[in-house]
């Protein structure tokens, strides 16, 4: 280490030098004549690059005496080429350069911005997938896909948005408890999020360290806005319909105070029954930006603010019976008329409010330093429906489904016990596995089968739903109608319960409630960052970040819908209250409290105030200290640039509430290591000498806080990047990576609305006796990128190609197990990924008016490793018995998840663009895109190895396997049932039964197996239909090719007026074709259909069905043709 | 001043317009519960296709008019169709479709059952009371927690045009066809055919009205001993010596029984399940680290888990002034059932160990009163294997229930001696004490 710093030291020394040539110029807006702040400024064949200060001027120093070319570019504008020979030893003048509005590329902004928030839709705002980041208008590539390509929902290099930096005047805004940057915050606020810079992957940034993915630092200093008004108003159709905004800027005043304030409102009535994004929705949003700066000659500091509250409806995916019966891709499930008006029972509520200070000094001309300090509280919350001892309310559930009536008639397909063998069959014959329930095609190809005479087959076996086909045809004929009751929700029979109970049972709880699930995030941030190019050819960067978050979440009760009061118990506790009683050796006392979400408050379980926190009620801190340096070089041929960085980072979760559940896990789940379980927290040592006492809960304090254990982690990160000037016109760059990437808290805890038990390898970090064990718990990445850019006055674009892999990783899932059948948490370790891929783009000039866009990408993202799944049931409920008849509460296996791609968008995109520009200020382009290779989410319970083999990495027997006597779907080219155990490393074995004529183990994927089980590459057996169709990966392309494009266009004018008045007129039209059938995610369903056979009601005896279609995926698909018409006027 | 005065109308704008966002108001609850003087004219409107016309039946001449038990399903040749099973098993179950192009068919009732008070899932019960006697009709709906909509004590009105009026066994129920297809048996076919199937959630939501709020009030009992309820309900039959009328007799006996709501006097438990005390299905985990089932424990609690496979459990209850012999047909009793879904089944049923040595004492603690809907559970099996002459009486099942209204607040019994005969939950810790005291 000493001797690398000695070697840096030593060329930061002999490596400067002076020069004396300089460049000087100014950069203003065409129409107002204002200066343009901010703008970048790049000397294209010196690689070297400065941005605009407030008055629109910049400088260069230290240059090469040369024919160059100056690009200017700033967000808003149209990029602009100036070409200047530079004289040796002079400073050397531009004349002023005037930059055109690019108001194409600010609409597409706030489209964007539109977009990702309304991805964020799942609650705590997990999103499947996001749109991609905000678009970086200088990069080629970037500035053509980062709108083009978002109705795909694709992401940067396959990566996840976790994976992207976002900072706002140097402060980090990515949540510290899921990665995600929260767009809402700046809904409508498209002047607050107008400038940013933009970094590619491991390039070498002056706010951050930077990382894997794009790094944004979004600008917002009064200063850079010209002074002026600004009033616009826009009509949609996406998830709101209008919005009207202004915006006031004073511009730099005498005083060198510059404000900007503005207030954007967007809003939407409910939408009946035709809602472009999903029925049912409604929007409110007000945002407010406002922000001061005050310039002195070598000092700059600013105050700024903004939030946005809003309010909006979601809408859901769902599966494609669904969709097929309504005939809508914008089904929504979560709405119902209430009082003849409609309500969504999913309402948004965001709210984040964020202040941030900054100060910048320059110490002299080749120094200077930033520090910032912020605040930001989220406020996020939405609402659902909660349900006890009444029916599930959800239309869509998977019972109320005409698919449902299949379940127990589809038989096992290999025919043993004397069962029909049957396929279910398109139009086309060929073997149908979607979508085969609607309607009145059910019986079509169905061998045997004649509608005539019901359901019997030739062969007098049944092969059609359970009920008469009068009656399946009038369920089916609702769903189609539309009826109201039966597609919607019924808010006419959640009050009616509600008021029956009432008469019933005046102090029982609520059959029904609307509660809201509170996912606030507050937090505090600082960051110092110091900048020396003192020494020649060097520029050094130092930064500190520092950040505390607390994620608080509880729920309250927005809506008793008629009910007197809702009693807060654990119904999954209560459902499991005999075998709670059975397990523990608990006494009945202890049983009560066990179903309580509140012990410490005794039995004032009632909940009769909408204020009143109940179901759970915790905090997790978080905190965060970075420290990074960078050293960039620049020399003639060659620059490169390396920077370390060093994270600590840390976690502990609070609860105000004790779970009755988590009370009685102290109890059961090995008392022995209860502390590796739940941490060293002060109310489980207080509880659990007394747990089998019925007095215990008086350890509880109501209104007291428990603090679990604290989680700490320390991750470096490294990256090197060179870049070799080719010549002029001719660049190659090369970017290295190396990181440790701790868990995020969402990933970490296992049950947090439970208890504070972490995943396996972060208790084994907490009890890190060497380096080895401090790290295990991080996930490991490495990347590397090769880019090749070219810049002609014709044409422009760059070649990269990318490599990235990570290992260790960790992800948690929760899922309804039927075969524990119980809610079980599922926590994954040992995830590996890989991400190759290439991304090419070039944009051509056509003549004066034209340019032709292309951008190409082309990638392999997919699982590298079989993780390990560790799954324990969140009721307390043993999962199984092992040999020894011991119970077991948690079980052990692997993952077979190697070689399944990522499903994080479409894995190959092509566009193409033309765009028209005519002097006279009008635009116009269309834009034609391609996406391909996207994939399914898989659900890894439907993928561990015991179903394969019956047997899990810790040697517990499966409840029901594909391998097993009744599913017989493991496909075996022998036809004879596979017979397969797991050695004592936990790799799958199969019997190689020609052998000799005796069975012998081998694994699956050796060469001895061929000839019997038949795997796939990645030595996972192949399974026979149906079954196969349970654990595929589901591709996402459209069937047909000709529907895997998106067209979109757009139409802009910009009018001058007198007095530097503008009128500016935007019309986007994103799929104009109204491709409908374009998937742009989905999941597959975690649960396995299961049923215990007659005769053998015992707790070992289930099997997986062949009903395949049981749980079905469930989809969400790109918005149809959408517009955005804006009309901006300047005074 | 101007930017001020555009800044104030500005936020001014955005105010007014934030107003917009709000919920829909409440519905009142007049708007969800039909009241008996617009029910006439709502069903003429409802049948404004047919002139107005409707009837509404009793549920006796409902099950008389459209439960035919003839023809053949698949037939379709006669407006109401009956099936036997595909093998041809005799009075296994049936189904009748009722039309739906004619005038309006309705029956009303008030809901007697509560899935989460005992052993009903996916099923309710509604009762009509008939000059004074009690008509019962079972109605099976695909819908989890059904007594959440359609809570005890609600009255509601069926139109059951489409829908169809079939037997499981001897229960008579409102429901569509399903086809069994059995799938999951291991080599019992018997029961693949055509049979009484729930009412899809969605159809039956369309076909059904709630009168008024719910009042379980005006739920009617039947009180008596054992041996009063064996002489107005029929127990077994000599089927070889039995005419055809006979045994078409006893089972339209049985129908007529089957869901009423009563009240038994003076029994005990026996100790005994419907198998004769072998619960073998019973899962009980033990503390770690052995884990077994342990009948014996599981037998005195009302429905022990079967790990949410759901079956329903029973057990024997008899007149408490005899004392109860296994095997013995001829005695009078009768099954308690339960599912490990209802909010007692965790209870420990009292008097499992009778000291029948001390008859006066046992009476005094241990019998008490069963109030509970009655039910005739014929196992397929046993009808098939040893024909109606093998009925032992045990088909009869009552699943208890607590009746808010009628004063029965939980599951309880009631001494007829006084004293207040409610079962304690079982208590693992003081069994496994006991236990180890032995």
């Amino acid at each position: 280490m000493k001797q690398f710093l000695s070697l840096m030291f030593a060329l930061t020394v002999s490596l400067a030098a002076m020069a004396q040539t300089s460049l000087k110029g100014r950069v203003i807006d065409e129409a107002t004549q204002t200066p343009v702040v901010g703008a970048k400024v790049t000397l294209a064949n010196q690689n070297i690059s400065t941005t605009t200060n407030s008055s629109g001027e910049f400088s260069l120093l230290y240059l090469e005496a040369m024919d160059e070319e100056v690009v200017i570019e700033a967000d808003g504008y149209v990029a602009a080429l100036e070409l200047i020979n530079l004289q040796d030893n002079q400073v050397n003048e531009m004349d002023a350069v005037s930059l055109q509005q690019n108001i194409v590329a600010q609409a597409q902004d706030e489209i964007l911005l539109n977009l990702t928030e309304e991805e964020m839709n799942d609650d705590e705002g997990r999103s499947q997938a996001q749109a991609s980041s905000s678009s970086a208008s200088t990069d080629v590539f970037n500035s053509l896909t980062s709108f083009g390509w978002s109705t795909a929902r694709y992401r940067n290099r396959g990566y996840l948005s976790n994976a992207e930096n976002y900072y706002i005047e140097g402060l980090n805004f990515n949540s510290q408890e899921r990665g995600n940057f929260n767009y809402s915050a700046m809904g409508g606020l498209n002047d607050a999020s107008r400038y940013k810079e933009v970094l590619n992957p491991m390039e070498a940034t002056n706010f951050s360290f930077g990382g894997l993915a794009q790094s944004t630092n979004y600008l917002m200093g009064a200063s850079r806005y010209a002074q002026g008004w600004k009033v616009g108003a826009a009509g949609t159709n996406r998830n709101y319909k209008a919005r009207v905004n202004a915006t006031y800027a004073s511009g730099v005043m005498p005083n060198g105070w510059a404000v900007i304030a503005q207030l954007a409102y967007r809003f939407s009535p409910y939408i009946d029954q035709k809602g472009i994004i999903g029925e049912g929705i409604k929007y409110y949003s007000l945002g407010y930006f406002l922000s001061a700066e005050k310039q002195w000659d070598n000092a700059r500091l600013k105050l700024i603010t903004f939030g946005a509250p809003t309010e909006r409806g979601q809408n859901a995916a769902v599966t494609q019976e669904v969709y097929d019966l309504v005939g809508t891709k914008y089904y929504n499930p979560y709405w119902g008329y209430q009082n003849g008006h409609v309500r969504n029972s999913r309402i948004v509520k965001s709210y984040d409010p964020t202040f941030i200070a900054s100060y910048e000094y320059k110490i002299d001309e080749k120094q200077k330093f930033k520090v910032a300090a912020g605040y930001h509280y989220s406020m996020y919350s939405n609402s659902a429906l909660n349900f006890y001892n009444a029916p599930d309310p959800r239309p869509d559930y998977y019972r109320n489904m005409p698919s449902f009536l299949w379940d127990g008639q589809i038989a096992n397909p290999n025919g043993n016990e004397g069962f029909s063998q049957f396929q279910l069959y398109d139009d086309n014959n060929k073997v149908y596995p979607w979508g085969l329930f609607i309607g009145n095609t059910f019986g079509n190809g169905m061998p045997g089968t004649s509608l005539g005479s019901g359901f019997i087959g030739e062969d007098g076996k049944v092969i059609g739903p359970s009920i008469d086909q009068d009656q399946y045809n009038t369920l089916v004929s609702l769903w189609k109608k539309r009826d109201n009751k039966t597609t919607q929700i019924d808010w006419d029979a959640i009050y009616a319960a509600n008021y029956a109970n009432n008469a019933n049972n005046p102090t029982g709880s609520a059959r029904y409630i609307l509660e809201r699930r509170h996912n606030d995030i507050q937090e505090a941030m600082a960051s110092f960052n110091y900048v020396n190019t003192q020494y020649d050819h060097l520029k050094m960067t130092l930064g500190v970040e520092g950040k505390f978050s607390q994620g608080i979440h509880y729920k309250t009760i927005d809506d008793f819908l008629g009910a007197n009061q809702w009693i807060d118990i654990d119904a999954f506790a209560d459902r499991d209250i005999k075998e709670l009683a059975s397990n523990s050796g608990f006494t009945q006392d202890d049983i009560s409290h066990v179903r309580q979400n509140e012990v410490a408050n005794g039995y004032n379980d009632t909940i009769r105030s909408t204020h009143r926190h109940f179901g759970y009620d915790y905090r997790i801190n978080m905190g965060n200290m970075k420290v990074w340096f960078q050293n960039e070089w620049t020399f003639n041929e060659v620059d490169f640039h390396y920077a370390l960085q060093l994270n600590y980072s840390s976690m502990q979760r609070i609860t105000s509430m004790v779970n009755g559940r988590a009370l009685y896990l102290t109890q059961v789940a090995n008392p022995a290591d209860e502390w590796k379980y739940f941490g060293h927290h002060a109310y489980y040592s207080q509880i659990q000498p007394k747990v089998n006492e019925a007095e215990h809960t008086n350890t509880l304090k109501p209104g007291t806080s428990y603090a679990g254990e604290a989680h700490h982690f320390f991750d470096p990160s490294f990256k090197l990047g060179a870049t070799y000037k080719i010549n002029g016109r001719n660049r190659l760059k090369v970017n290295i990576l190396a990181e440790t990437r701790a868990p995020y808290a969402r990933d970490a805890y296992i049950s947090q609305r439970v208890h504070d038990r972490v995943v396996e390898n972060i208790y084994t970090h907490d009890n890190a006796k060497n380096l080895k064990d401090f790290y295990a718990a991080s996930e490991k990445i490495a990347s590397a990128d090769l880019t090749y850019e070219f810049n002609y006055p014709i044409v422009r674009g760059r070649i990269t190609g990318f490599f990235t892999r990570s290992w260790n990783g960790t992800e948690l899932n929760g899922y309804y197990d039927d075969e524990a059948r119980t809610f079980v948490n599922q926590a994954i370790t040992g995830v590996g990924k890989q991400y190759m891929g290439l991304e090419a783009a070039a944009a051509v000039k056509m003549g004066t008016y034209l340019t032709l866009t292309g951008a190409l990408s082309l990638g392999d993202y997919h699982y590298t490793t079989n993780p390990t799944a560790v799954s324990s049931a969140e009721n307390g409920m043993p999962m199984t018995i092992n040999s020894n008849n011991e119970l077991v509460f948690e079980t052990v296996d692997k993952v077979m998840l190697k070689g399944i791609k990522l499903s994080t968008g479409p894995q190959l995109n092509a566009s193409l663009k033309l765009s028209f520009f005519h002097p006279k200020m009008w635009f116009a382009d269309i834009t034609v895109n391609y996406h391909d290779w996207s994939y399914l989410s898989v659900a890894p319970s439907r993928r561990m190895q015991g179903l394969y083999s019956g047997k899990r990495l810790d040697g517990t027997d499966v409840n029901g396997w594909f391998g097993d006597s009744f599913a017989n779907a493991i496909e075996t080219t022998d036809g004879k049932a596979a017979s397969t155990e797991t050695d004592k490393n936990g790799n799958t074995l199969f019997s190689w039964r020609t052998r000799g004529g005796e069975a012998e183990y081998v694994p699956a994927s050796s060469p001895e197996n061929e000839g019997n089980i038949v795997v796939d590459k990645n030595g996972v057996p192949k399974l026979k239909y149906p079954y196969n169709i349970m654990t595929m990966q589901e591709s996402l392309a459209a069937t047909n090719p000709l529907n895997r494009f998106i067209i979109d266009a757009s139409v802009g004018k910009l009018i001058y007026l007198p007095k530097r008045q503008s009128v500016s007129i935007n019309l986007s039209v994103s799929n104009i074709t109204n491709n409908t059938h374009f998937k742009t995610g989905g999941y597959q369903q975690a649960r396995l259909p299961r049923a215990v056979r007659q005769g053998q009601e015992d707790y070992k005896n289930s099997v997986i069905t062949a009903n395949a279609w049981k749980y079905p995926s469930k989809y969400y698909y790109a918005w149809g043709v959408n517009f955005f018409l804006s009309v901006t006027y300047k005074f | 001043m101007k930017t001020i005065k555009y800044l104030s109308y500005i936020v001014l704008c955005t105010f007014v317009l934030s107003l917009a966002s709000c919920e829909p108001s409440a519905i009142k609850e007049d708007k969800l519960f039909l009241q008996e003087e617009d029910l006439a004219q709502l069903l003429a409107d409802e049948n404004a296709a047919y002139g107005g016309e409707y009837k509404i039946y009793t549920i006796n001449e409902f099950l008389k008019e459209f439960m035919t038990e003839e023809g053949n399903y698949l037939s379709d040749t006669t407006p109401y169709r009956t099936r036997t099973t595909r093998d041809n098993i005799f009075y296994l179950y049936t189904v009748d479709t009722i039309k739906t192009d004619t005038v309006g068919i309705y029956i009303r009732g008030r809901v007697s059952t509560d899935d989460y008070a005992g052993n009903f899932y996916k099923a309710m019960v509604i009762q009509q009371m008939v000059d004074g006697k009690q008509q019962n009709l079972r109605i099976s709906v695909d819908m989890g927690s059904v007594g959440g909509l359609y809570q005890m004590g609600q009255e509601i009105i069926i139109r059951c045009n489409g829908l169809s009026v079939g037997r499981y066994a001897n229960q008579p129920q409102l429901c569509v066809p399903s086809y069994n297809n059995n799938i999951y048996a291991i080599n019992n076919t018997q029961k693949v055919g055509w049979c009484p199937g729930r009412i899809p959630s969605a159809r039956f939501r369309k076909a059904v009205r709630l009168i008024g709020q719910p009042d379980p009030s005006k739920l009617h009992y039947d009180e008596y001993t054992l041996e009063q309820l064996f002489n107005v309900i029929p127990r077994k039959i000599n089927y070889d010596g039995s005419t055809e009328a006979q045994k078409r007799e006893f089972m339209e006996q049985v129908r007529l029984a089957d869901g009423s709501l009563v009240r038994i006097k003076r029994v005990s438990f026996t100790g005994y399940t419907n198998n004769d005390g072998s619960i073998d299905k019973c899962i009980y985990f033990e503390p770690s680290p052995t884990y077994k089932s342990d009948s014996a424990a599981l037998a005195n609690v009302f429905a022990p888990t079967t790990n949410n496979i759901g079956y329903p459990q029973s057990r024997i209850l008899c007149d408490a002034l005899q004392q109860f012999t296994p095997g013995n047909t001829n005695q009078l009793s009768l099954c308690c059932s339960s599912s490990e879904y209802s909010k007692f089944a965790n209870y420990f049923i009292p008097g499992a160990e009778p000291d029948f040595a001390n008859a006066v004492a046992f009476c005094s603690y241990y019998s008490g009163t069963v109030t509970g809907i009655l039910g005739w559970y014929c196992d397929n099996a046993t009808h098939t294997k040893k024909g109606l002459a093998a009925l032992s009486g045990m088909e009869w099942s009552v699943t208890p229930r607590g009746i808010p209204g009628i004063g029965v607040e939980d599951i309880v019994m009631k001494s007829e001696y006084g004293d207040v005969w409610k079962p304690k939950e079982f208590d693992p810790q003081e069994y496994f004490e006991k236990k180890n005291n032995q």
